[in-house]
């Protein structure tokens, strides 16, 4: 993680990363992109409702008009797994922006200027990584409402040491580079500097990050809504279908285990392309 | 080494402090008047704003919660609104069984883990270490709760081997203590297991590339021998703290390990409170957690510190 920084040159454009991506991990691609076409055209690919009940349809296995089989209420399991997909999405959305931006703007920060800050923000971020998401989340669930949004502000606050962490490391490998000694020697302010130099440089690293904190933002929000702490009924989400399927172990258990093998896809297809980015970086995106 | 601990115990207390700032302005800011609650209906205006005063409610916040950490750290952590037991009482009966289900669980994935990484680590090379990296990829991405419900279908539903929830003190029966955890415990680990197979692999790779290493080698020392009595220890050092670190997974997953098999613990004590709006217990179960969660840091550090040398020079 260290040698991203150096062995990506100032300006580069990701001209090859798709291609790259192909190559070296098709499943990821694969996976990846069945999740994205899912979350952003569920609601038109769809086959039926995803929340009308049909009781006398309840927990069918695949059959050609329900293709995954039904939820106990006689819902299209593959449309409510559609809607999960988007869900998952804008659970993944919540925790990027959350952790990226405010985890981002601390590690650039303390990193490039360095001095009591730095102290103050690594002491603060060692002391706040590994902390358990799970009570952060009781308490903004216990204050708020159970929500997603509560839900994933709780592991998006948990994302911040992580986006800090690597920020940080790049922006203190990168203070004293020619570039950007150019840069102060034209008379640019060091927040300037930050902004403009050595921000740019690190939006490798921190897609890695990215994808890899996407991928437990979906594990999250499956764990909450599983708990009832997020997405409430009758949303569907792959938590709380799960937490449906529970009950059911005993008479449908196919229901919980397509539920639990799309989840596990999400997630598997979302670090799979955190790996291969961090290859592509590693290897100057050749 | 002194200076060492000091910080670690000064970092544990801002800790403590934050979070149970936390947990008590989440009950303070909480809709509702205490006070009312607590009078039912016996309320009338004037006893209400008698026993606000009584309560220190009248006061700001800041003294509030300075008499709240008073009364936390005397013990009293008030009424549950719901049962109106004792908070106190309702954690002392859920801590054993969570306490029980992590630390099997924890030495289990350790147990387990641990070799796995050294000898993955050792075999880096061979044809079948890439699959096995994926395989751990491939662990890491499938949600530990979804486990628990795959084996409760296998060992329960279709085997009829072990119970699918609930939970046997072993007070009253060692046997079905064991029995009520075999698939809790094996959900749990399973879910700590791939991480931990993944950091012990990654960090005894960059250990077998130290000069120690090659020249343990070059004497001639076994493979074996050099794995067991070089790398294993110099791994473990940095396992530990890796341990630390996942200390709240762990917790995390044990919440959701309680609720599947209907384990009476601290999880699921918290998750009913948060449900039910039963801000005391809520706030009682978040104070232990992360007491628990500071605490057990706390004791790595020492041990980090004990069997490392270098740390304790420092």
């Amino acid at each position: 993680m260290s040698d991203l920084a150096t062995t990506t040159p100032p300006v580069r454009r990701s001209s090859g990363l798709l291609g790259f991506l192909i190559r070296r991990s098709p499943l990821a691609v694969l996976l990846v992109g069945i999740f994205l076409v899912a979350a952003i055209f569920g609601p038109w690919l769809a086959p039926h409702s995803m929340t009308d009940t049909n009781l006398s349809a309840a927990l069918q296995g695949p059959s050609s008009t329900y293709w995954l089989g039904t939820d106990p209420l006689g819902r299209d399991v593959l449309s409510r797994l559609l809607g999960s997909a988007q869900v998952a999405a804008q659970a993944f959305l919540i925790v990027v922006l959350i952790g990226g931006v405010f985890g981002t703007a601390l590690g650039l920060l303390a990193g490039g200027l360095g001095g009591l800050l730095d102290l103050v923000v690594s002491r603060v971020v060692e002391v706040l990584q590994g902390f358990p998401t799970i009570l952060v989340a009781i308490v903004i669930v216990a204050l708020f409402d159970p929500s997603l949004t509560n839900a994933m502000i709780a592991v998006g606050l948990a994302a911040i040491p992580d986006f800090a962490r690597v920020s940080r490391s790049v922006a203190i490998q990168l203070r004293d580079r020619e570039f950007i000694q150019a840069a102060r020697g034209l008379g640019a302010g060091e927040i300037r500097i930050l902004w403009s130099e050595v921000l740019p440089n690190m939006i490798g690293p921190l897609i890695v990050i990215a994808s890899f904190d996407g991928a437990q933002a979906v594990l999250w929000e499956a764990s909450l809504s599983f708990l009832g702490m997020g997405v409430q009924p009758p949303a569907p989400s792959f938590g709380s279908m799960l937490r449906e399927a529970q009950g059911y172990l005993a008479i449908q258990p196919v229901f919980a285990i397509i539920v639990g093998v799309a989840v596990s896809g999400v997630i598997l297809g979302l670090n799979l392309l955190g790996d291969a980015i961090s290859d592509y970086l590693d290897r100057g995106g050749k | 080494m002194i200076r060492y601990l000091l910080g670690r115990v000064v970092g544990g207390l801002i800790t403590l402090f934050c979070v149970t700032g936390l947990a008590f302005f989440a009950t303070a800011l909480a809709p509702g008047n205490p006070a009312a609650v607590l009078l039912g209906n016996m309320a009338t205006p004037e006893r209400i704003e008698a026993i606000t005063r009584q309560l220190g409610l009248d006061q700001p916040l800041p003294i509030r919660y300075g008499i709240w950490l008073r009364e936390t750290l005397l013990g009293n952590l008030g009424t549950s609104n719901v049962s109106f037991k004792p908070v106190a009482d309702l954690l002392a009966a859920a801590a054993f069984p969570t306490i029980q289900l992590a630390l099997t669980s924890l030495i289990v994935a350790v147990v387990i883990a641990i070799p796995l990484g050294l000898v993955l680590a050792q075999n880096r090379n061979r044809w079948w270490s890439r699959p096995a990296s994926s395989l751990i990829t491939i662990g890491i991405s499938v949600p530990g709760f979804w486990v628990g419900l795959m084996l409760i279908v296998l060992f329960s539903v279709t085997l009829r081997l072990l119970p699918s929830a609930g939970y046997v003190p072993p007070t009253k029966d060692v046997l079905g203590n064991i029995r009520s955890l075999v698939l809790p415990v094996t959900t749990l680990a399973i879910y700590l297991i791939p991480s931990l197979v993944r950091f012990v692999r990654v960090t005894a790779i960059s250990v077998l590339r130290e000069d120690y290493v090659d020249t343990a080698r070059a004497k001639g020392t076994a493979p074996a021998a050099i794995l067991l009595r070089h790398v294993a220890p110099n791994t473990l050092v940095t396992t530990i703290t890796y341990i630390g670190l996942q200390l709240g997974v762990l917790i995390s997953g044990a919440v959701v390990v309680e609720l599947i098999f209907s384990i009476p613990g601290l999880g699921r004590l918290g998750l009913n409170a948060v449900l039910n709006r039963d801000y005391p217990v809520v706030q009682g179960v978040v104070l232990m957690a992360a007491t628990g969660y500071v605490a057990v840091n706390l004791l790595i550090d020492l041990t980090y510190a004990l069997i490392d040398p270098r740390v304790r020079a420092r």
